[in-house]
C-alpha cells in the first residue's frame, strides 16, 4: 500500500488508507485538532480565495485563463518542466534510492546524509549556491576551462538548463525516499530464492525489484510532479527571467496588477490540474500494487 | 477619511497631540534601504518622541489593499510604488498628508501630491563593466544600447514593461516629450531586436549589480543606488546617466492606520533636509527637499540623479496607473513569444 512507501518520511500528501467505517472514526478522533487547524488555516482560506474567481457571477476569468494563448502557453510550459523534472528525478533517484537500500549500513547512513542534508537547507540558499556554481564565470565553467575541456563557458545558468538543475536538486529527496522505502520492504527471501534458482541479476531486477517497487516509483513521481507544478523561487532565480511558470504569473496578478479574481481562477486551474494528476497516479498505484 | 484628516488637522491646530503609542510600524522595501532609513530618520524619530519604530518589509500593494479593506491596518506608514500610489489614492486606500505637520514648502511643485509623500528620486540607467568598456567607450544612449555590433556583450534588463518600453522608443528615435502615450507596437518591435542579446531579465533590484560583478553580463540597466553601492565598494562598474528613467519613491499613510498622527510626524521627519542628506549619502537616492543638496558631500554629488535631471526623463506614473495592466499582459505575451 502506498501509505508506507514513503519510508521514514511522513507522506506530504494524504494517502488512501483503506479501513472499515469504525476504524475511520477511531482514527479521526486523535486527528481532530489537526483537522480543525487544517480547516481554519488551509481549507477555509483556499475556498475563500477560489471564491474570488466567481465573485462577479460569471466564469469570464476562467475563459480568459483557458482561452488565451498566452496563458495556455504558460500552463504548457509549467507542465513540460514538471514532467522533465520528474523524469530526471526518476532516472537519478531510483538508482540512488536502490543503492542506499541495499548497501552496508555505513554507506547507507552516508547516502542518507547526502540526500537529507539539502532537504534541511533553505531552498533560497541552495538556489544561490547554484548561481555561484553554474554561472558563466562560475565554479564549473572555470574548472572546465582550466582543464581544457571547453574554450568558451557553457551557458548553464539563466536558462532552461539552470531551472532544471535547480529543481531536480531540490526535489530529488522526494523521489529517493519512497524508492528506498519500497526496496527496503521487499522480502529478501524472494531475491535469495531467485538467485538460488539461477536467475541473472538483470532478470532479478526486471522481474522482482522493478514490479515490486513500482508503488514507490509512482509515489515519488507524483510528489515530484505535483511539487514542480507550483515551483516559484527556483525558476525565478535560475531561469534569468526566460522561464515563465504558472506560480510566477499568479504572483504577478496578486501583487502587481491586483487582479485577484484572475489570480484565483489561475490558482483554481492549477489546483484542479494537481488533483487530477494526483488521482491518476493513485489509480495507477492501486492497480500496480495488486498482486 | 476626510473626516479623520480634518480631525487630525484640528487637533494639530490646538497643539493637542494624541497619546503616544509605544511604537509605530513603518513598512518599506527592506535591505540597504531599511538600514539607511534607520540611520537617517528612525533613530532621530525615536529619540525625539520616545516612540519605537518597528520596521517591516517589503512594500506590497496587495497587502495594503487587504489591510485597509479588512480594517486590520498594521502599518502606520508604508512605502509604495509610484503607479501603485496613484491607484491607491483612487481606490481610497490612503490618508491625506497633513501639510500642517509635513512641511513640503521646499519641494518642487509636482512633488506635493495631497495623498502621497515623495520620499526620494531614483533612476534606471546603464551600468557597465569598466574593464570591458575602457576610457568612455561604453554605450551612452539607448540607441547605443541597441547597437550590439559596436557595443558587443551580454546585457541584462528588467523583467517588466516599465522602463523598457520607454528605452525602446528612445532607441527608435522618439524624443523624450513624445514617449507618452506609448506606442506598444513600435516599442515591442524595437524590443524584438534586443531580445536575443539579453542574457538575464532581472526581477529584483540587487540582481543587476551582482550580474555585473560576476561578469554574467557586461551591461545592465539598474537603479542608480544599487550601482552606487557597488562603486562605493570598489566594484569595476560605472554609470551612464544619459536618458535615464526617473521615478520618485513614495510613502503613504494607509487609511485607518492606528497611529496616523504619528505617521504624519514620521513623514515630517523624512522631509528634513539634513536627514535627507544622510539618506542620499548612504544610498544615492536624494530626497525632494531642494535644500538637502546643501548638506551633501561634494564627492557624493556626482552619484545623485538630481544632478542629471536635464539629461533624463520622468516615468509617467499616471499613464501606468491607467495602462499598467495592459502593458504587463503584452509584456508577458512578448516574453513568451518564440524569437
Amino acid at each position: 500500500m502506498s501509505s508506507r512507501t514513503a519510508g521514514g518520511l511522513p507522506p506530504p500528501l494524504p494517502s488512501p488508507v483503506r479501513r472499515g467505517r469504525a476504524g475511520w472514526g477511531r482514527a479521526a478522533l486523535p486527528a481532530l485538532p489537526a483537522l480543525v487547524l487544517l480547516f481554519a488555516f488551509f481549507l477555509f482560506p483556499v475556498v475563500r480565495m477560489l471564491g474570488f474567481s466567481i465573485e462577479d457571477g460569471s466564469l469570464d476569468w476562467y475563459a480568459k485563463a483557458l482561452g488565451e494563448e498566452l496563458y495556455l502557453r504558460v500552463f504548457w510550459n509549467t507542465f513540460e518542466i514538471a514532467l522533465l523534472v520528474t523524469v530526471i528525478c526518476l532516472l537519478v533517484g531510483y538508482p540512488l534510492g536502490f543503492l542506499i537500500a541495499t548497501t552496508t549500513p555505513g554507506w547507507a547512513t552516508l547516502g542518507f546524509i547526502f540526500v537529507l542534508l539539502p532537504l534541511w537547507t533553505s531552498v533560497l540558499v541552495r538556489t544561490y549556491a547554484w548561481m555561484v556554481l553554474l554561472g558563466r564565470n562560475g565554479v564549473f565553467n572555470r574548472w572546465l576551462i582550466e582543464a581544457g575541456v571547453i574554450a568558451d563557458p557553457i551557458p548553464m545558468l539563466n536558462n532552461f538548463t539552470g531551472v532544471l538543475i535547480g529543481m531536480v536538486h531540490v526535489l530529488l529527496p522526494y523521489m529517493v525516499l519512497p524508492v528506498y522505502g519500497a526496496v527496503r520492504r521487499l522480502d529478501p527471501a524472494l531475491v535469495a530464492a531467485a538467485e538460488g534458482l539461477g536467475a541473472s541479476s538483470w532478470s532479478i531486477f526486471w522481474r522482482i525489484y522493478l514490479p515490486l517497487t513500482l508503488p514507490g516509483i509512482f509515489a515519488g513521481a507524483t510528489i515530484v510532479f505535483v511539487l514542480s507544478l507550483g515551483f516559484f523561487i527556483t525558476p525565478a532565480l535560475l531561469g534569468g527571467g526566460k522561464v515563465m511558470m504558472l506560480a510566477v504569473l499568479i504572483e504577478q496578478q496578486i501583487h502587481q496588477t491586483l487582479n485577484w479574481p484572475f489570480a484565483a481562477a489561475l490558482s483554481a486551474v492549477l489546483l484542479a490540474l494537481t488533483l487530477g494528476v494526483y488521482s491518476l497516479a493513485q489509480a495507477f498505484t492501486r492497480q500496480e500494487a495488486r498482486p | 477619511m476626510i473626516g479623520s484628516a480634518a480631525a487630525l488637522a484640528s487637533r494639530g491646530a490646538l497643539a493637542q497631540e494624541p497619546p503616544k503609542p509605544a511604537s509605530i510600524v513603518v513598512n518599506h522595501s527592506g535591505g540597504a534601504m531599511g538600514s539607511a532609513m534607520r540611520k537617517a530618520f528612525f533613530n532621530g524619530f525615536e529619540k525625539k518622541y520616545g516612540i519605537r519604530v518597528v520596521e517591516t518589509s517589503p512594500a506590497d500593494f496587495g497587502k495594503l489593499r487587504a489591510m485597509v479593506e479588512s480594517g486590520n491596518v498594521e502599518w502606520d506608514v508604508t512605502e509604495i510604488g509610484g503607479q501603485d500610489a496613484i491607484r491607491a489614492t483612487e481606490m481610497k486606500l490612503v490618508e491625506k498628508i497633513d501639510d500642517k505637520i509635513v512641511d513640503r514648502s521646499k519641494y518642487p511643485e509636482k512633488a506635493r501630491s495631497p495623498y502621497v509623500f515623495a520620499s526620494s528620486v531614483y533612476t534606471t540607467i546603464i551600468g557597465y563593466r569598466t574593464d570591458v568598456f575602457k576610457g568612455g567607450t561604453h554605450p551612452k544612449s539607448w540607441a547605443d544600447w541597441w547597437d550590439v555590433k559596436k557595443f558587443p556583450g551580454a546585457r541584462s534588463m528588467r523583467d517588466h514593461p516599465t522602463d523598457n518600453l520607454e528605452f525602446a522608443l528612445l532607441a527608435d528615435g522618439v524624443t523624450p516629450d513624445k514617449i507618452y502615450p506609448i506606442d506598444f507596437d513600435r516599442a515591442f518591435k524595437k524590443l524584438d531586436q534586443i531580445k536575443p542579446h539579453v542574457n538575464v531579465w532581472w526581477a529584483t533590484g540587487q540582481q543587476p549589480a551582482q550580474l555585473l560583478l560576476d561578469k554574467e553580463v557586461v551591461l545592465a540597466t539598474g537603479w542608480n543606488g544599487r550601482f552606487y553601492d557597488l562603486i562605493k565598494k570598489g566594484g569595476p562598474v560605472e554609470i551612464e546617466w544619459n536618458q535615464g528613467a526617473l521615478k520618485q519613491g513614495s510613502f503613504v499613510i494607509p487609511r485607518g492606520a492606528k497611529n496616523a498622527y504619528w505617521g504624519q510626524k514620521m513623514l515630517a521627519e523624512m522631509s528634513v533636509p539634513q536627514q535627507q542628506a544622510i539618506y542620499a549619502t548612504e544610498l544615492g537616492y536624494p530626497g525632494l527637499n531642494l535644500e538637502a543638496l546643501n548638506y551633501v558631500d561634494a564627492k557624493v554629488k556626482p552619484y545623485l540623479p538630481t544632478q542629471y535631471i536635464d539629461k533624463q526623463f520622468w516615468i509617467d506614473d499616471s499613464w501606468y496607473a491607467a495602462n499598467g495592466t495592459k502593458a504587463l499582459e503584452l509584456w508577458n505575451a512578448w516574453k513568451l513569444k518564440k524569437a
